[in-house]
This record gives C-alpha cells, structure tokens and sequence, in this order.
C-alpha cells in the first residue's frame, strides 16, 4: 500500500484541483493546525490554510454536492422556472464556493480516528442542514422540520418521503434522488477508501473491508477515482437500462439514481408497483450490485471469476436472498417473484417496493424484518448490519459454544482465509451490542412519540438499517404522512445513526461536547482575567 | 474430566456399586422426581382434605413419579461428569421433570375443556408444566375452576420447585460431590457465575434450599397479614410463585383479584427481593448486615426499576387518561413484575388499567425492555441479567473508544473488579445466542401461525420466563388462544432454554453438530 499523508476525502480532487498539501510548519492551535504551504515563494505572504480533516471533507463534498444540484436545476428547465432556477443558481454558487474554499482548507497530515470519526459526523450533518435548507427556501415542504426528515432520508439512503410526488416539480424529484445518490457516493468513499486506507487501522474491522480492499484502492487518490468512476458508470448502466425498458427520462433518471445508491425513491407513489416487470427485473439486477458493493461490480468489470466465487461474503449474502426468497414465497398468495424481488430489496436496503408487502403474513415480515437487519455487504452504499459482520458474529457465537465445552480449544474466526483476533470480535460484537441499543432505543423514542408498538419496533430497524418501508404507520412505500411530528423527527438521529455506523455520531456529538467545553474553558478565563485587571485596576485607583 | 467419588471409593460405605448403571442424568433426574413426589404427595393431602375432584390423579401421580424416580435413584449411579455430561445431565433432567410433571394434569383432564382432543391436552399440560418448571408463568388454563386446590397448589408447587432448580436440590442431597457438583449447580443456576457458600457443594446447595425456604415462608405469612387473614391456601399458593418469581395464580385475573393495595404492595416488595441474588440472602441472614448496599448489580437493578417504573407511571398518566395514582399504580406493578420476570398482573378484566396492552406503545416497549434485562444472578428471576447488561455496556462503550482510539488499552471493570476477556467474551456471546434464538423462535412461532406482535412479546417472554407477553397474549388472555399446538410446544421448549439460559440445551446438540460437520470433512477429503 502507498504511504499516504495528508489525504482528506477525495484526494484525487484534491491534487487535480491544485490545491496542495501541508507537509511542513505544522503547529496546533486550537483544536485546528494552520501550515503555510510548502511552495511558497520566499517574498509573498504565506496564505493561512485552516487543517480540519472534517472541514476538508465537507469541502470536498459540497463541491460535488454544488454540481450535482446544479445539473437538478439545469435539467428541470422547462418544468418550474422558479425551482430550476433556484437550484441551479445555488448549485452553481455552491460548488464555486467550494471550490474557492478548497484553496484555504486541509485534511491535516496524520489524522487521528477520533477527528475522523467526528468529520465524518459532522460531514454528513452539513449535507442534511444543505438539503432541508433547499427543500424549505424553495417551498417543496412548508416547514423546516419535514424539509429535514426529507433530506435526512435523501442523505443517508433510506427510501421514506414527506414530499407529495404528484405536485412537486421536476427539479425537487431529481434533486431529492440525488441526495441519496450523494449520500451512497459518502457512504462509499468513507466505508471504502477513508476509513481502511486514511486511518490504515485493523481495529476498524467492523468498517473496513480487510485485505480485498487492496485491490481495489491501492491509494487513497487511485481509490477514490475508482470508485467515482464505477459508481457513476454503474448509475449510467442504470439509467440506460430503465430508458431501454421503457420508462421517461426523468423516471429513468430518477429510479436509476436509487437503485445505484439503495436509494429507493421513485417518482411515484406505489414505488415500482405500477411499472411492468422488465422494470422490476432491470431493478432486482441492480439493487443486488448496489447490494453486494463496489468490490462486486469492480470484480465483474474486471472479469474476475476466481475472487468472485472465493468471497465468503458473496456467498453468504446469496444464500441469504435465497433463503428469505423461499421463506416468502412459499406462502400460497405470493409469487416467487415478489418474493425474490422484495428480498434483494430489503437485503440490499434500497426500500423498492413492488407490492403491499406489509399484508403478507406474519412469517413473511419476520423474513423481511431479519432480511432489513442484516443488510447490505460491506462496501455497498446500502446499511444495516452488514452479511460479513453478521457472519463473523456467528462464527464468534459458534466460538464461544465451543469454549464452554473446552475452555482451551483454539477457535478461529476467519475471513476470507485471514484469521481475526479475539480481540478485534469482541470489539465487533461492541459494536454490534451499540446497533441493537440504537435500534431499542429508537423504538422507544417511536413507541413515545404514538407510534404503534410494531410500527415502532419495524420503523426503528428499518431506519436504522437505512431501509425506509415499514410495517405500520410508515407502510409499504415508505410514506411519513400518518406519522406525528415527534415521530418523524426521532427518525432523523436513527436514520443518520445508521448510515454511520454509530461512532461518527457519537464522536461528532463528543467533538461538539468538547467544542463547548472549551468554549466555556475560554470564557471562565477571560472573566477571571477582566476580574483580575479590575481588581488591579482598583488597587491602583 | 471430573469423577464423583463413591462411596466406597471414599472408605465411607459398601453397596453393590459395581451393579448399578452408571449414568448421572438418570441418578439426578431420580433425585428430581422423588422430590417432586413428595410435593405430590402434600397436594394429594390437601386435595382429600379439600376439594377431594383430583384425589385419584394426584395419587397416581405422586406413585408414578416416586415410583420412577426411587427406581431411577436406587438403580442407577453418579458416572464420570466431564463438561459435556454436565450439560447434558442438566438439559436431560428438566426435559425429564418437565415430561413427567405434566401427568398429574392429563390424568386430572384439567384441560379437557371446550373439546380438546387427547393430543391438545397432553400438549397443553407439557407447555404448563413447562410454565411451571422454568418459572415462566404462561398459562393455557381458560377454567381454573376445572381443577381442585390440590392440583392448583401443585401448579403453584412446580414453580417453586423450578426456582431454585432441580438439580441444585438433587446436589443438596449428593454426598462427595467436587468439582462437578459446583459445575452442575452453575450449569443450572441463572448467571454466568456461581458462588460457593461453603467448602462442600452439597452445603451450599442446601444453605441455599434453605433460604429459599425461608423466604418463602416469610412471603406467605406476610400475604396471609396483608390479605387480612382470609385465606392461608391463597398466601401459600402466591407465596410459592412470588419467591420463585414465576407468577401462577390460582386467580384467572392473578394478584388483580384482591383489589388490593397492601396485597400488591407487599407482592412488590417479595418480587423485587426474589429477583435479587439469593446469595446476597444469605450473607445478610449469616452477618446480620445488609451486602446488598455494596453490590453493584443490586444497586443497578434497583435503579433500572426504579426509572422503568416512573417512565412507565408517567407515560400512562400522560396518555392513558387515567389518574396519577392508577398511573403509578399499575406503572409499578407491572414494571417490577415484568422486571422480575414474575409476571403477575392487577389487571382486573381486559381493558382495565392493569392491562398493559391496552397501554401506549412507548410504555409496552418499556416492559419489553425490562422482559429481555430480567433480573440479578444469582436470582430466581429470568432474562439476561442485570449484571451481564452492566458488562455489556461496558463493552459497547470501550469497544466506541477503541474506535476512536484503536491502539488504547482499556480494561473492563465491574464496580471495583476487572473483568477477563474471557468473560467478556462469554457474556457478548451469551448476548449473541439470545439475540438468535428470539430471531429464530419468532420466525418459527410465526411460521406456526401466530400473530407477529403477539409472537414477538411471546418469544421474548418465553425466553426471558416473564409469563404474560403482549397482543393476544397479554395479562387477562391465555396462550391457548393465541397459539397453535406445535407453537405452544415450540415456546415450551424455548422457556426451558431460558431458564437454563441457554447453554446446557445448545450443547446437549452442538457436540453432534461438531461430529457432523469433522464427518463432512472426513468424506470431503
């Protein structure tokens, strides 16, 4: 691997965009590090870099943020003027912003886990404060605290909506599917290149995605490039696909940004219910890619057979479809295709929707519910609790079964034939225990707020596991209308808690706990300073 | 691999040893059925002095049952008790008791009400038994005038049987037993760790047996004042179930029959002490001190009561519409009862305000809380523990701050104590299996036709042996109703591995599963 120092977010932006790196004159200085650059001639002044590794990142993403918004606007011509207009005005100011401010920000050279973590929370709060500030100034949603659940949605992927699709324009419909196109594109770059090769820790093992990384993102900046041009290929092929099967631009567009990201929005009410099964089928293939992740689509571009087959994950998440897929379908008013269709779905958590599954019968929703739990593999943009953790778990709970027997025996967890410490599964399972504590807890704040007990208990897992559709108040589509106001906004914390996998926000509320303590360290001081100088200054007097 | 010396071994006595076959679970599950006779045999009594309606069921019983086990006891000898025989003795013999504590009820027909065929009343009378046994307090009983006061005490006599265990009673009366004798006790006892009360496992067995009466004793005397002297049956019969946190009443609408605060208050007060550490009994009788106070996990269930019974008493007075006073109430009642694993209820009919399932979903998720959590080790009470949770969430937040940290160091402390990875280890993986088994028994249970929120709090319930559950299941319903056949079977069988948290019944299997799997190799190759 090539030692890196100095990477932020999209390294391969970075350096194409001249923005340099600090190497030298580090110095701390409160809570940030300002370095001149290392080329600066010896006569100018030195311009003052801010280092933030959160600050950088958020940079970074509002630039492709700030593009994508304005190409929302430009391709709403024609629809609502006013709502084009807007977008693509602020796109554009965005993403020159951004850029301008991509001059003065740095990732700092070494950044520790606990500043990374914190970045990434932060990171993911500007791009929902970004969303809902459009969604509210532009008068898609009235108020301020549905434009936040809305763009909370968006963000991290999960397929519940405020908005009445009929009614709002083109430009918001695009826009509210590139919100969750930008938040897999997020989850991508930190699941795939920040956290395995920045941080370059196997303590990490619950976020990284171990030795097949290396293949993929032998560097940061090779990484990322990488994965942007997959990820934007594989929603192209999408997009394609759904013209070639028949649909408008816009729903192409629109369906095939949710399928690449496990989005899941349409821009229809009953989700894909009301399209043929050419659509269906074009949208079971690529909620299974997203699902499987970018190692999967970079193994089949590459014609890769061998690591294909040899990925214990791949198998395991097969299996699972097919397991959840009999486990349905064998009920009498099913058919093998909704069956299959809804389980990729829910594995993959793209929230996609061909029927009223929430009718099924009990069994059938359990299946869904553990299909919704379980999740996506690592490297995809989808969430929940991971088919290689949840296979590690087991291979650890198998352990421990084993132990009782033989309190000596030698048990080995492995993956993909590297052997993981007990230590690092315990501190797997810590974080496994953090996911079900957030998700009792969102059912509790659920079940606080009037929501019934299984709408609270299927809303949480399925917010926290970014699926969206619920059995319950939220329904098969995904539709926050019949939910109470408390109930909408509890569902914010889940949803950004299950994107980030928990520690970001955690760090991200400590960083915030620090900021102000120190803030207030700061202001006892200088009242304890001005008492000083006044009772001096009565001493003299 | 340990052995149990015998007696002759030891110089201590000369029998036919060499003629007895020698297996441990028979020995011990004999032990077990001779000591269910004799509570037999008391039910037989009051039931001739009594009602005089099961007299002959109860007496064939009682001859079955000490018939078997005097032969299984006598014939039969402690072998060699390795790990896996120490599982398995323990699974075997409350399969064993369980099967055979439900003949008293299908020779009774207690449940051949409303048409049941032969096949449902057997399966009815296994799943009350194993209510009762495992201490979980489900029931299918829709007439409880349909059995006599000797079958109902015996009901009453399972659970308190169960809340010690079985095999902790047959070990109080093993001689020279070591190492194995302590192992088999925490194979059984509830928590991940036993206490020795004394050198001898046998004494400790016993001491503990008799606190356990002790207590008991104490809880029917101050049912039978807070009642008003009525009824001596009565504070028996609760007196067994509430020192055994296992929550069968001889009343269809449980403790909500008396109407009465004394009465709830002073079954509050036994609950949340038998949810405690029977240990902690102990010392407090043997050093006329209170160890409790020290005790973190004490501290911590006392505190977690504590909190889920203000949320729950403030969260119906704020939506239930009812008054701060029902609020609290029937908030604290239940808490404490689902928080102990009990499972009475003060709900006087459905609908009232005891009924938690008419309750806001935020208060229900409460109790489900408190069902999974349960109570102290140590205790008669079911769940995962308290003490396992604290270390639970010890591990959560140090493995949170070794992500933000990877290289640190940080140990696991428990009050003053540090916690080897090894035990933390087995409590995350404990975790693990319970997380599982309520995943595979509600796909199963729902598979078997059941309602998914009933199922849910039924699963839950069952594992953690609370009684009650939720949905159609709920304080004033019975399972009967609510569930399928092989569904009540199947919830049967999952409280068994809660009350023997797990362990002994996945490795009573798991070595075969080990020999499949080596087998698979073998031929593969």
């Amino acid at each position: 691997m090539t030692p890196l120092r100095g990477d932020g977010f999209l390294p391969g932006l970075r350096s194409r965009l001249g923005s340099g790196r600090p190497a030298v004159g580090l110095r701390r200085f409160g809570g940030l590090r300002r370095s001149r650059p290392l080329l600066a001639g010896p006569t100018e002044q030195a311009p003052k870099r801010i280092v933030s590794w959160g600050l950088a990142s958020i940079v970074d993403a509002g630039l492709i943020l700030g593009v994508v918004t304005m190409l929302c606007g430009l391709a709403g011509i024609g629809d609502d003027s006013v709502d084009a207009a807007v977008f693509s005005c602020v796109g554009a100011a965005g993403a020159a912003l951004a850029a301008v401010a991509q001059r003065r920000v740095a990732p700092p050279e070494r950044p520790g886990a606990g500043r990374v973590f914190a970045g990434i929370g932060l990171l993911w709060t500007a791009l929902v404060l970004f969303g809902a500030v459009l969604y509210a100034g532009t008068g898609a949603l009235a108020r301020f605290d549905d434009a936040l659940v809305e763009s909370a949605a968006g963000f991290t992927t999960t397929a519940v909506t405020l908005l009445d699709v009929g009614e709002v324009s083109r430009t918001v419909l695009l826009f509210r599917s590139a919100t969750s196109w930008v938040g897999g594109l997020m989850a991508l770059l930190i699941g795939v290149v920040t956290l395995p090769v920045v941080l370059r820790s196997t303590a990490l093992i619950g976020y990284t995605t171990g030795r097949r990384g290396l293949d993929l993102v032998p560097s940061a900046e090779v990484g990322t490039r990488r994965v942007l041009i997959l990820y934007s290929g594989f929603t192209a092929a999408c997009v394609v696909a759904y013209l070639a099967c028949g649909l408008g631009v816009t729903d192409a567009l629109v369906v095939g940004l949710g399928s690449a990201s496990t989005g899941g929005f349409t821009g229809r009410v009953d989700s894909l219910a009301g399209f043929g099964s050419a659509v269906h089928a074009v949208a079971g293939v690529g909620m299974f890619l997203a699902g499987a992740g970018i190692f999967v689509v970079w193994w089949v571009v590459r014609g890769r057979v061998r690591p294909l087959w040899r990925s214990q994950e791949l198998r395991t998440f097969l299996l699972l479809i097919a397991v959840a897929t009999v486990a349905v379908g064998v009920h009498r008013d099913i058919g093998w295709g909704e069956a299959g269709f809804m389980a990729v779905s829910m594995m993959s958590t793209t929230g996609f929707a061909v029927a009223d599954w929430t009718g099924w019968g009990p069994s059938a929703t359990v299946v869904m519910l553990v299909a919704a739990g379980i999740g996506s593999m690592m490297g995809s943009p989808g969430g929940g609790m991971r088919v290689m953790r949840a296979r590690l778990l087991m291979g650890s709970a198998g352990g421990e079964l084993r132990r009782q027997l033989d309190p000596y025996a030698l048990v080995l967890v492995r993956r993909d034939g590297e052997t993981l410490s007990r230590r690092t599964l315990d501190r797997l399972g810590g974080h496994q225990i953090a996911y079900v504590v957030l998700v009792g807890v969102g059912a509790l704040l659920l079940g606080i707020s009037g929501v019934s007990m299984l709408g609270s208990v299927w809303g949480s897992v399925s917010a926290v596991s970014t699926v969206g559709p619920a059995m319950g108040e939220i329904g098969a589509f995904g539709q926050l209308g019949d939910l109470g106001r408390p109930a909408r906004l509890a569902l914010v914390p889940l949803m950004m808690g299950g994107r980030m996998s928990i520690p970001p926000l955690l760090a991200g509320v400590g960083l915030l706990l620090r900021t102000y303590q120190a803030a207030e360290r700061r202001a006892r001081y200088r009242m304890s300073r001005r008492s000083v100088s006044e009772e001096s200054g009565n001493g003299d007097g | 691999m340990y052995r149990f010396p015998t007696p002759s071994a030891a110089g201590l006595g000369q029998g036919p040893h060499w003629r007895k076959f020698s297996s441990t679970t028979l020995h011990v599950t004999g032990i077990a059925l001779v000591a269910v006779s004799v509570g037999l045999l008391a039910c037989t009594l009051l039931e001739v002095l009594t009602t005089g309606r099961d007299t002959a069921a109860l007496a064939l019983s009682t001859l079955l049952a000490g018939t078997a086990g005097a032969v299984l006891w006598y014939l039969t000898r402690p072998g060699t008790v390795g790990k896996r025989q120490i599982f398995a003795t323990v699974a075997w013999t409350w399969v064993l008791t369980t099967g055979v504590g439900a003949v008293p009820y299908v020779l009774a027909g207690t449940f051949a009400t409303g048409g049941a065929g032969f096949v449902e009343q057997v399966v009815n009378s296994v799943f009350e038994s194993a209510s009762g046994f495992s201490c979980t307090g489900s029931t299918v009983m829709a007439d409880f005038d349909n059995a006599g006061r000797g079958l109902m005490m015996y009901r009453q006599l399972t659970q308190w049987y169960g809340g010690m265990g079985v095999v902790v009673l047959a070990v109080s009366v093993l001689p020279f037993l070591g190492v194995g004798g302590l192992d088999l006790i925490s194979a059984e006892a509830p928590g991940p760790n036993s206490d020795r009360l004394t050198p001898r496992v046998s004494e400790t067995a016993r001491r503990l047996w008799i606190v356990y009466a002790g207590f008991t004793a104490l809880a029917a005397v101050a049912l039978f004042a807070a009642d008003g002297f009525s009824s001596v049956y009565d504070a028996v019969a609760h007196a067994f179930t509430v020192a055994s946190t296992g929550g069968f009443s001889v009343y269809p609408d449980s403790i909500g029959h008396y109407g009465s605060v004394a009465v709830e208050t002073v079954v509050i007060v036994f609950m949340i002490l038998g949810g405690a550490s029977f240990t902690l009994h102990w010392r407090a009788v043997a050093t006329r001190r209170l160890p409790h106070c020290h005790n973190s996990e004490f501290r911590a269930y006392l505190l977690l009561l504590g909190l889920c019974s203000a949320a729950v008493a403030a969260l119906l007075w704020a939506t239930g519409g009812l008054s701060p006073g029902s609020s609290l109430r029937a908030g604290v009642f239940n808490a404490v009862s689902l928080g102990t694993s009990t499972g009475f209820g003060n709900a006087s009919g459905p609908g009232s305000a005891g009924d938690y399932v008419a309750w806001v979903a935020g208060a229900q998720l409460v109790l489900l809380l408190l069902m999974v959590v349960g109570g102290c080790t140590g205790s008669t009470a079911g769940g995962i523990k308290v003490m396992r949770m604290q270390v639970l969430a010890v591990v959560m937040v140090r493995s949170l701050r070794q992500a933000q940290a990877p290289r640190a160091v940080i140990p696991v402390r428990f009050g003053r104590d540090l916690i080897t990875e090894g035990v933390v280890s087995q409590v995350a993986g404990f975790f693990l299996l319970h997380f599982l088994l309520v995943i595979g028994g509600l796909l199963v249970v729902t598979a078997l036709g059941g309602e998914l929120e009933t199922s849910l709090g039924a699963v839950v319930s069952a594992l953690g042996n609370m009684g009650p559950a939720l949905g159609e299941a709920g304080p004033t319903a019975n399972y009967a109703d609510a569930f399928s056949q092989p569904a009540r079977l199947s919830l049967a069988l999952l409280m068994i591995i809660g009350r023997l948290e797990i362990l002994p019944i996945l490795l009573a299997v798991v070595p075969h599963v080990y020999r499949a799997r080596a087998l698979t190799r073998v031929l593969r190759r």
